[in-house]
């Protein structure tokens, strides 16, 4: 079933329709949720509240667009917004563990692989919104320049320069805690 | 960190991605053989990359199922949901409200507080007519209900208290005889 069918029964309240929209765009959204805020709770809530949204704004959608792009869109807007709106409780976390991780990590932490994913996600976490967006859609999703400069609405260069300093920022990072 | 490290910094992904012309990539490739720095961030942007592949995960099934159950749960609120009422229409209210009070018990607008005054009392008045009103019509409903249901049993307890009377006036008639 081709992706405007499946919105046209979607808004129709077709069941089956719906659960194909959920397993196409589940897993995208959740990641971006959960690469965004680093805590699995809040990606799982963000992540409701995204599809509610999508849900909501169904007849909103033009068909002459590209559906995908629009989740994208919306799921950048919400995680933003959510961002902004908790943004004292975030800065405040982030110290936080800045205060409890004090010295680096010992060895047997550097050998499991999930502790140095939680680093990963953490310091992902720490960029500015707007990079830490475009790094998760690149080279967590595997999303082209072409494709995110598309969604994002800038041109390919500023993609890419953006891209570049995401991920210096990123090696910087890990330079310093000597991981 | 020197402007040429910056300039090759800026470059750095483009250099992995392999996304520059030969000339460039082998002016890269010579800087970072002789400058430690700039060789550190691109190994450990190269590792990172490669890292970074990993953090995709699988929705948890649970999320799964509150995601599917979405258009239930929409439709279950649309049918509880309380008539619409406009919030600035309550805050509205809520601000004429506060506005009587402020004028009703200070005096810091005296015509609005003379005017406040005259509609409370106005008001009382009409709750006292309306109250005498109320009681009036209890008591009619009262002679109502007397005069359909009552009327038989208040016949007989009119009867035997009027025979009592008679027995009374007798017994002190017998009395004075007696």
């Amino acid at each position: 079933m081709e992706t405007t069918d499946i919105l046209a029964k979607c808004k129709n309240g077709d069941p089956v329709a719906w659960n194909q929209m959920i397993n196409a765009y589940s897993k995208a959204v959740y990641n971006i949720a959960l690469n965004f805020f680093a805590e699995r709770d809040i990606a799982q809530d963000v992540t409701q509240e995204i599809f509610i949204k999508i849900y909501h704004n169904l007849d909103k959608f033009r068909e002459d667009k590209n559906f995908s792009s629009w989740v994208f869109t919306l799921s950048r807007n919400y995680c933003i917004d959510y961002w902004r709106k908790n943004k004292k409780y975030f800065l405040h976390t982030q110290e936080l563990d800045e205060k409890l991780s004090v010295g680096n990590p010992s060895p047997e932490e550097n050998l499991i692989n999930e502790s140095e994913i939680e680093k990963l996600r953490e310091n992902i976490s720490q960029l500015e919104p707007e990079l830490r967006l475009i790094l998760i859609l690149r080279d967590i999703q595997d999303l082209s320049y072409q494709e995110i400069a598309k969604n994002f609405s800038i041109p390919e260069g500023t993609v890419k320069s953006r891209i570049n300093r995401a991920r210096l920022k990123l090696a910087q990072a890990f330079i310093r805690e000597g991981s | 960190m020197n402007k040429k490290c910056r300039e090759i910094q800026s470059l750095l992904s483009a250099y992995l991605e392999n996304d520059l012309a030969k000339e460039e990539l082998e002016d890269i490739s010579s800087h970072l053989n002789g400058c430690s720095e700039c060789l550190g961030k691109k190994e450990k942007m190269e590792e990172m990359i490669f890292k970074l592949s990993d953090l995709q995960e699988e929705v948890p099934f649970f999320l799964k199922n509150r995601l599917l159950n979405i258009p239930d749960m929409i439709e279950k609120k649309k049918a509880v949901a309380s008539p619409y009422f406009p919030k600035w229409f309550a805050a509205a209210v809520g601000t004429i409200i506060l506005f009587l009070n402020l004028f009703y018990f200070t005096n810091i607008f005296p015509p609005m507080n003379r005017e406040v005054h005259s509609v409370v009392s106005s008001i009382e008045n009409f709750f006292v007519k309306t109250g005498g009103w109320f009681d009036k019509v209890k008591e009619s409903k009262e002679l109502l209900f007397f005069t359909f249901f009552n009327k038989k049993s208040v016949e007989s307890k009119d009867a035997k208290v009027s025979q009592n009377i008679t027995n009374e006036k007798d017994f002190v008639k017998g009395g004075r005889n007696g």
